[in-house]
């Protein structure tokens, strides 16, 4: 990356304290410009030098653990792998930080997950079986793996979930996270709950929900294609029933 | 039972959040919306109009000759318009049922809106005497 010829990068945060604030705030900062530096790393410059009052999400700081997912100059991004010099190359002056949107505000840039979390227990992400256990593993061949090679990449970021006009007009509405789920469980050849999974997922609280709008393919920080799992669960749901499976 | 710990959400039409980058699919999706509420809108009023002749033959006359006006005839083109980019998204939308196109789905939508513009020209120039002429 071309160095930037910049000394100080205008950052402009959310601030809001349920307990205290009545209206959120947005803080402005001028933050020291350092060459490689990420969105986390103008963050903890605000923590760490001048309000130490700051809430945000992080751990792993690359890109793995999926905790500081943020809607940055309007777009869903994971602070610790989005660099500033980055944001301002696409043409913004100044960055904005903002927690994710259409998910109740905890403090500042930390959101309530509850509901995404509930929802991906709902789908039951592990393994179901009905055969003995083996010695030793459950073989897949490279095929069989490379159906589901796209979809364990999820970090669990939450950004989709967030991203989804059909999970904020629908309370009841499992999500593109969850739906990508049921599906990676439906075609990974070890797994034997298929038709219980299509049943959960084939109703209007799930697959059906999707309006195919693709804002969740276009926020996934490690660019999953949710859409087309959820419509491959639409299919299958539909070849489920035409067999009479249900 | 799911309660969120605190009440408060950012929306996209919070100050500072704005502009959010609408890309393909949400177009594709609001459009798409709209120009189905303009059709159902026209429907209403076609059946309103229809029903007119349940007042015999001199009354359903007169609604039609009513009609024949300049702003109902641009108002026409604008339900062509409509038709013309719900149906042909609505295929897009089928492909993607069938598994067609998923990943392709901004090039589709590309297409569709081509399509629909030739389409909406087309109708221009037949629609222009009855409004202008
Ligand atoms: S699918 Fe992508 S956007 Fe959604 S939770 Fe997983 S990593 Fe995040
Ligand atoms: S801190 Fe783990 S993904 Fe950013």
């Amino acid at each position: 990356m071309a160095k930037l010829d910049i000394e100080r990068i205008r950052l402009k945060v959310y601030r809001f304290d349920p307990e205290t604030d009545r209206e959120a705030r947005i803080d402005t900062h001028d933050v020291p410009y350092v060459d490689g530096m990420t969105v986390l790393d103008a963050l903890f410059h605000v923590l760490e030098k001048i309000d130490g009052s700051l809430a945000f999400r992080f751990s792993c700081r690359e890109g793995i653990c999926g905790a500081c997912a943020m809607f940055i100059n309007g777009s869903y991004r994971l602070a610790c792998e989005t660099q500033v010099a980055r944001v301002l190359r696409e043409g913004h002056r100044e960055l904005h930080v903002m927690p994710l949107p259409h998910l109740p505000v905890i403090k500042d840039l930390v959101v309530d997950m509850t509901r995404f979390w509930q929802n991906y227990e709902a789908i039951a992400p592990w393994i179901v079986t009905r055969t003995a256990d083996p010695e030793k593993e459950r073989l897949q061949s490279p095929a069989q793996r490379k159906l589901i090679d796209e979809y364990v990449g999820c970090i669990l970021c939450g950004s989709c979930f967030s991203s989804c006009p059909s999970v904020w007009t629908g309370r009841e509405y499992l999500g593109p996270n969850a739906m990508m789920k049921t599906y990676r469980w439906v075609v990974d050849s070890r797994d034997d709950a298929a038709v219980e999974r299509l049943g959960r997922a084939g109703n209007e609280k799930g697959a059906w929900r999707c309006h195919t709008i693709f804002n969740c393919t276009e926020a996934c920080p490690k660019k999953i294609n949710q859409t087309s799992a959820i419509q491959g669960l639409k299919r299958r749901t539909v070849a489920a029933m035409l067999r009479g499976a249900r | 039972m799911y309660r969120p710990v605190a009440s408060r959400e950012v929306r996209y039409a919070d100050l500072d959040l704005w502009p959010f980058r609408i890309k393909a699919g949400m177009w594709a999706w609001i459009l798409h919306r709209v120009t189905g509420l303009v059709i159902v809108f026209y429907l209403v009023l076609h059946i309103l109009v229809i029903s007119s002749v349940l007042w015999g033959p001199g009354t359903f006359d007169a609604t039609m000759d009513a009609l024949r006006r300049p702003v109902f005839a641009a108002g026409e083109l604008m339900l062509v318009g409509a038709g013309l980019y719900h149906g042909l998204n609505g295929i897009r939308i089928i492909l993607f049922d069938l598994g067609v196109g998923i990943r392709q789905q901004k090039a589709f939508f590309a297409g569709v809106l081509a399509l629909s513009v030739v389409g909406f020209a087309w109708a221009a120039k037949v629609f222009w005497p009855l409004i202008f002429g």
